[in-house]
Formats: structure tokens, sequence, C-alpha cells
């Protein structure tokens, strides 16, 4: 145990709960909201003293940033704290934890054989997730709570925790099933049933979504009126409608229904643009444009981002313009790869997060992701060739400059059904399969 | 200067190609061959190539000029990079190496001319002559104009009226280069088009190919393999795939002196183009035991890469492409300052130049536009090894050796399925003779005409 990193996640926490407990305000965009404990200097204030705590207890990080020659002391603002790239994560070792005391660890996939990212978590340090991911996912995706919201169903396209026990994702989707019975009940009434996990892991190591028990949940929905909420990776959703566009299948689900969508395809066999996708999304399920959110996500982070509030009364209005933002207690810069500065609003960069909640890793990501800069969010633009080399294939390579989009570094693996015959092959998706480890 | 409408590729971008208007330009070259073409002698061809070419060498040239103003904004070179490599490209077609071209590949001077017999057919009473395609098409893909300007030169050679199909926005150098034969004589220019669009075409691509008598295309594999499968029977198709290529350093040829040279030849390959041709380095394999080592010999190449940078800046690249050498820079970082075993230098807050030596050998695919591994090796057979994934797909080696050395390594290379080896420096400057991936390029245009004399 380390007291200190304990004693700073006590007070990240804290002030995640105080901007949390402001007055709900859903039509405010949502960076307005909850900057309470967060503000500016407060921020850097965190972020400075969490940059001294990891350099000292993050042998790794320390290394990189003596080599960087940018050390505590020496760095003024949070933006100059040194990052880390993503794909470091599956080479070294990026956390405080000693490694008795590291009692989960998520990984993000790589294709076959190839070494996965790993971020080690202990008891305060998913504790900590937790308790970042869930005021933020529910200030975009439930907007509502907390009332009205008895009714309301939720599933996930993805297999359940015991069988993924290492996918941040999921449990990401859990902790949300765990807080859903009583969110959604308001603390009176009864809590509805808990969320159901629509899909399971085969025998192969692949994620596969259970068609029949999704058609069934669709079903029920229609049949009982409830409004439904359905999270999954953009993978999962591409295999459920086009199941359903197969068998012709439409569904008109209840006022209030919603979906989420995360992460991406990796040059799986077929990649919608994540409009079409939503597009499809409406027409197959029947939503209104508003009721699609989407996440940004990655196994490295412990926080995510958002690219709308959910409006899922029938989609009134204009629909505000997406741009993925970081709650209060994380930063996003969009930095030229050339100089590493960040860039002007609407200009192309990579994408680099500066998470809070990251405590016990490293504060300090860069990402392989192109954003366009909105403000103090995002648009995701595509991802970088895979930084991490390869010599296997040269038209690996050449794909890998292509940048099918996919994002989530989460470890999703996705059973790929090859059309139109039915038979299945196994298939990871995450930015990882972009990336097959040092050859 | 404004470039009249003689090609389809100087029309507005808005004007639409429509299947029609390929197979009428396809007959018109095949008319205007027959005219203007088809009879000329191979001297006459080859007195007009040499003299395009040395036109293009000339600083007041018109052509030469447009390439360099207009250049960096549609093909992504610095002035000095594209001036570099239209130097090295136009100081390589004169009348004596278009003359060896044709001696090597056809045996004999004439043979496009005349039937004509070589010493070993003249005392078996026969001769031959060759002809090219009536119409050759050229599918070119890649960044780099020299391979379409090698291709169109090869055509004129045969007296094939040729047309030249471009990846979407890469017409811009070819344009010029038809343009500046039209201009030296609009009778043969007359017998060339230039035009593109978007590779995947395929109602103006069946129109094209069926017109067609022998195609060549450059390109990523499925993309050969997907053409070769449209042609019609009888048309010929020469594929030129993707390839790799490294060097070479033998640690005898590092003495302190020759290290410095050295370095500054890699970094010529390094430079040439942005290091986006086929016959570009992707790693420099540096033999241990010089006097000037693997890592040592990393540096001075960092240094003279920093020195081209100052005069001859390799330009913009795309948020994407800068993006991903950033990122593997960013990652190289950290496993240098987590092992001794990797090193890395690279232009400050800029992608410009990066030099990554690693004591791990195995090959690695750069991720290009100045961006250079050194590995460190043993002796050239550690290397082949470390290149197994590629074996089969490098087209060139760049070496340095000493001459003793030097036969004995390119048989080992030739073994192995090295298809060109040539000194450190020259890698982006291939004679007009070269064998492209092994094949005689001319030699593979023509169709012989056997005689068997009474």
């Amino acid at each position: 145990m380390i007291p200190a990193l304990t004693a700073f996640a006590a007070r990240v926490r804290a002030g995640i709960s105080a901007a949390e407990s402001r007055p709900e305000q859903p039509a405010a965009p949502p960076a307005a909201a909850g900057a309470a404990g967060f503000s500016e200097s407060e921020f850097n204030r965190l972020a400075l003293e969490l940059f001294a705590l990891q350099f000292r207890h993050n042998p790794a990080y320390r290394r990189l940033c003596e080599a960087r020659q940018a050390v505590p002391g020496q760095v003024r603002h949070w933006a100059e704290v040194p990052t880390v790239p993503a794909p470091a994560f599956k080479e070294f070792e990026f956390t405080c934890l000693p490694a008795a005391e590291r009692t989960r660890v998520f990984h993000s996939s790589g294709t076959t054989g190839a070494r996965p990212s790993q971020h080690f978590h202990c008891a305060d340090s998913l504790a900590l997730y937790e308790a970042s991911l869930w005021p933020w996912l529910r200030r975009h995706f439930l907007p509502e709570l907390p009332a009205g919201m008895a009714r309301l169903r939720c599933a996930f396209l993805t297999p359940p925790p015991a069988q993924a026990p290492h996918s941040s994702l999921v449990h990401m989707f859990d902790t949300v099933g765990r807080n859903w019975p009583a969110a959604a009940a308001g603390g009176s009434g009864p809590a509805g049933p808990p969320p159901l996990f629509l899909g399971h892991v085969a025998a192969d190591g692949a994620w596969t979504v259970d068609l029949p028990r999704a058609v069934a949940c669709l079903e029920a929905a229609c049949a009982t009126g409830a409004p439904l909420a359905l999270l999954g990776t953009a993978f999962s959703w591409v295999h459920l409608l086009d199941f359903l566009a197969e068998q012709d299948r439409r569904f008109r689900l209840p006022d209030g229904s919603r979906a989420l969508e995360t992460g991406g395809y990796k040059g799986r066999s077929r990649v919608l643009p994540r409009a079409e996708l939503h597009a499809r999304l409406c027409q197959q399920l029947g939503l209104p444009p508003a009721g699609v959110v989407s996440e940004y996500g990655m196994s490295e982070l412990s926080s995510q981002a958002y690219d709308a509030v959910v409006r899922s009364g029938g989609g009134a209005g204009e629909e505000a313009p997406r741009a993925f933002r970081f709650p209060p207690w994380a930063r996003v810069q969009i930095v030229s790869p050339e100089s590493s500065r960040e860039v002007a609003d609407g200009q192309v960069g990579l994408v680099r997060v500066f998470d809070l909640a990251n405590v016990w890793s490293v504060m300090a990501i860069q990402t392989e992701d192109l954003g366009v800069r909105r403000g103090d969010g995002f648009e995701w633009a595509g991802r970088a060739g895979a930084a991490e080399p390869r010599g296997c294939s040269l038209l690996a390579e050449e794909a890998g400059r292509r940048g099918a989009p996919a994002r989530r570094a989460a470890p999703f693996l996705v059973r790929v059904r090859s059309r139109p015959s039915g038979v299945t092959v196994a298939e990871r998706t995450g930015p990882g399969a972009s990336s097959p480890a040092r050859p | 200067m404004n470039l009249p409408d003689y090609f389809l590729a100087d029309l507005p971008p808005a004007a639409a190609l429509t299947p029609a208007l390929i197979a009428e330009a396809c007959q018109t070259l095949k008319r205007n061959r027959a005219h203007f073409l088809a009879d000329r002698s191979t001297r006459q061809v080859i007195e007009l190539l040499s003299h395009v070419a040395a036109e293009w060498l000339r600083a007041d040239n018109p052509f030469r000029q447009l390439a360099l103003e207009q250049g960096p904004a549609k093909t992504g070179f610095a002035p000095a990079t594209l001036a570099r490599g239209l130097d090295s490209f136009f100081g390589s077609v004169t009348r004596a190496q278009l003359e060896a071209l044709v001696e090597q590949d056809l045996g004999e001077g004439r043979r496009l001319d005349a039937t004509t017999a070589g010493s070993g057919e003249a005392g078996a009473r026969r001769a031959a002559m060759a002809c090219g395609p009536e119409l050759l098409v050229h599918i070119t893909a890649g960044r780099l104009p020299t391979p379409t300007f090698h291709s169109m030169v090869l055509g004129l050679l045969t007296r094939s009226a040729q047309f030249v199909k471009c990846a979407s926005g890469a017409a811009f150098l070819p344009r010029l280069f038809a343009h500046s034969i039209y201009d030296c004589d609009r009778k043969v220019g007359a017998c060339l088009e230039v035009a593109e669009w978007r590779g995947g075409n395929t109602a103006l691509e069946e129109v094209l190919f069926a017109e067609a008598a022998c195609v060549t295309v450059t390109g990523r594999d499925e993309t050969l393999a997907a053409i070769r499968a449209r042609l019609p029977p009888g048309t010929r198709f020469l594929g030129y795939g993707q390839r790799v290529s490294f060097a070479y350093v033998a640690g005898e040829a590092l003495s302190g002196r020759q290290a410095l040279h050295l370095a500054a030849a890699a970094a010529q390959d390094v430079v040439a183009w942005n290091q986006l041709g086929c016959l570009s380095p992707h790693v420099i394999y540096v033999q241990n035991g010089g006097e000037v080592g693997p890592r040592h010999f990393a540096r001075l190449l960092a240094e003279e890469l920093a020195r081209r940078e100052a005069v001859e800046p390799r330009g913009e690249l795309s948020a994407e492409e800068a993006a991903g050498i950033a990122s593997r820079r960013a990652l190289y970082e950290v496993r240098a300052a987590h092992s001794a075993e990797t090193q890395v230098w690279g232009s400050p807050a800029s992608t410009a130049w990066t030099v990554v030596y690693e004591a791990d050998a195995r090959f690695q695919i750069s991720c290009l536009n100045r961006f250079i591994y050194v590995k460190a090796v043993s002796h050239l057979a550690q290397a082949l090894h470390a290149a197994e994934m590629v074996r089969g797909k490098v087209s060139t080696v760049g070496l340095a050796a000493p001459a003793a050395q030097a036969e004995q390594l390119v048989r080992q290379l030739a073994r192995w399925g090295v298809t060109r080896v040539c000194p450190l420096g020259r890698m982006q400057a291939p004679p007009l003779a070269w064998r492209h991936d092994g094949r005689p390029a001319l030699g593979d245009l023509v169709t012989w005409t056997d005689w068997e004399r009474d």
C-alpha cells in the first residue's frame, strides 16, 4: 500500500462526488457542469501532485521522465507532464503497484500471439475507476435520472464479467449494471430487474452476441412498452444489425429507449462509418438520432468521453454538433504530431488524455487516435499508422496506415460472421489488433 | 506557363471521363501510332528521348520549372527533393544508356528496326526482329513519378502507343513529361495519352483493357491480382508488386573517414524521394567490428540527416502520416529509456527525420518519410536471416563493402533472392537498363518474330 496514492485517490473521489452532486442540468453542455472541484487551477495543482507521486512510485514511468528530462519541480503545467504512448503498455509495466498488490489487470487485445497492453489494478484503483465512470455515463446516457426511469431496462451486448475478467469495458458495464436498479428506481419504488449481458465468450475465445436472446430482449421491450437501453461495441452492433437485416426484422423500440456504441472494428470484415452505424441503429431499432451516444474509452484510462447527451423523447429540435468530452477530472489535448503543441480549434492532431482517475498507473496518456479539436472536446478522425513496428507483413503495414477506425483499447473479442454462409471465424477488435507485438 | 489541353489529364477536374471517351482516345492513339510512330527507327526515338531528357536537366526548361513551382503542392515533395529526383532520372536517359538498354535486352541495337542476327544466330542461319505492343497501357501507383517516366521511355522505344492511367491526384508529373515530349515532337506526343482516375472504375477500365495489347501494373499485390483477372485473354500482363529494400554496410568499410562518406551516402538514400519508393531502404544493417560501430554509424547518419534537412527539407506530411511517425518515435523513446539496446535520434519539434538504432536485427518496415532503422549484425547471413519475412519481396540492397568481399556478398544476396545490388547512396538512382524486379523490362514488352533462313 502506498498511503500517499490512496489519500490522493480519496481526494479525487471527493471531487467527483462534489461535481456529481451539483444540480442536474441535462440541457447544459456537459463540460460546463461539474467544474466545481476541478477548476483549471485546482486541476493543475492535482495533476502536478499526481505527477510527482507517479514519478516516485512508478519506476517505468520515472525512467521515461528522466530520459525526457521532465521531472517534478521543473514541470509547471499539467500539459507539460510527460505522456506515455498507449502501445508502450504492452511492453512495460507502467504501474505504481508492486506485483503482490495487483489484484486485477485489464488488457487490450492484440492479434493472436501478440502481447496485450496491461493496466494493473487493486481494490482502491478499481473503486476509483467505478467512481469515475458512473457519473459521467449517467450524465450522458441517463440524463433523466434520478426521476422517471423505473421502467427503463438495460442490456449489454458483451459477455458477462465472469467470462471477460480482463476487459475494462465489461467491468464498466458491470458497474453500470450494479448501479442501475437502485438508480433507475430513484430511491423510491421497487428496483427494476438487473441488466442482462447478451454476449458470451465462445470456446475459441471470441466474443459473440447471443442473437436469439438479443432478439427476445428487443421483442420484450416492444411487447411491454418498457424502454430499453442497449450498450455495446460498434462491432457487436454490426453483428446484431446484420442479423436483424438478414431476418428482415425491424423494431420500433418504446419511447425513451437508447443505445450506446463504443469501440471499433480494426480491419474487420466489415467496417461501418460511425454515421452509418448510427443511421442503421435508428432505422432498424426505431431510435431517434439523439437516442444514440458514442463513448470513447481505453483500457489504459479510468475515465471516458461521450459525444452527446441522450435525448430520448422523440428527438425534437436540431441535434447539437457532436464532440467527445471527458469529465472535469480529466483533460484532453489535441496536439500536433510535429510539434506536440496543442492545435487550434478545428485542426486535426493526436489525442492526448490527462486523467486524474488514473492514480496507480500513469495520468498522462498519448493515444494513437487522431481527433479534430472542437473547443474542449474533439471529434474522432482516425488513427495514426500503428506505432508498434511490424515486420511480418508488408501489406499489414499498408492496412495499418489506412487507419481502420478502432479506438477502444478494451479487450473485446468479437465473433465475425462471414456472410452469408454463417460460418464463423474468431476475430478480435481493439486498437491492439492493429499492433501485433514486436515480432 | 499554361499547359494546353492535349491529354485527358489536362481537362478540368469536373470533366467526366466516359467509356466512350476512353475508347475513342485508344483508337486515336492506335491511328496516330500507325501514321507517326510505328515506322520510326530506334536511332530516331533514342535521339528524341535523349533530347527531351537533356532539356529537363536545363534550369530554364519550362516543364522543369513548372514541376518545381507546382510540384510541391501537387506531389508533397519539396523543390529540392523534386529537383534531385528529376536530375537523377533524366541524367540517366542518355543516348549511351538508351543504346545499352536495347542491346542488353534485345541482344542487338537494331532489333526493333529490322531482322537482325546476333553472333550465335548468324551461324545457325537465323535472324529475328522484335515488335512492341500496338497499345501499351500503364496502370501506375505510388507517389514517385520516375517509375512512370521509365515505363513511358520503354514504351516509346518499342514504338507503342501508350495510355498512362495514373492514380487519382498523381498525374501531374507524368503529364508534364508527356507535354515535354509533345513539345519536342508533336507526332510522337500524339501517340501518348495520360489520364487519372481512382482505380477500380470498371466501366472505364474495361474499355481500356479491351483496347490494350499489353498492360503494365504497379501497385499492391491485391491490385495486381485484381487487374490481371479482368484482362481479356491474349492481353499481356506485366505486374510490378510492392517491394522493400535495405542496405548492408560491411565492418571493414567503416574506417573513420570512409564512415563519414558512407553516412552521407546512406542519408542520400533516405532523403531521395523522401524514402517513399520501393528502392528506398527501410533498414541499414551495419556489421559489428568495424572501426566505427553500428551505433556510432547511426549517430553519424542522424547528423547527416539533420544537415540534409537544413538544405533539402522533407516538407509537410498529412496529419495521419506525421502521427504515425510521432507515435512510433514515442514508443522507441520508451524502449530507449529502458534499454541501451535501443537509441533514437530525431529532428527536434518535428517529424522531419528519425534514426532508430536497435541491437535487435529483425527487419522492420519503416514508416518512411525519412524514418530509418540502423541495426547491428555480425555478418550478412545474420541480416538475411533477420529479413526472412520479406524474402522474395526485396528489390534493392545498397551495399558498402571492400572490393575483395563485394562479389561474394552479391552472390549471397542473389541466391537469397535480391534482384538489385548497388552502392550505398544510389539506391533510388538505378541505371536506365536496370532489370526491374529482376526482369528485363524492355525485353518483357516485345514479341519476337524468328526467321529461319533457307
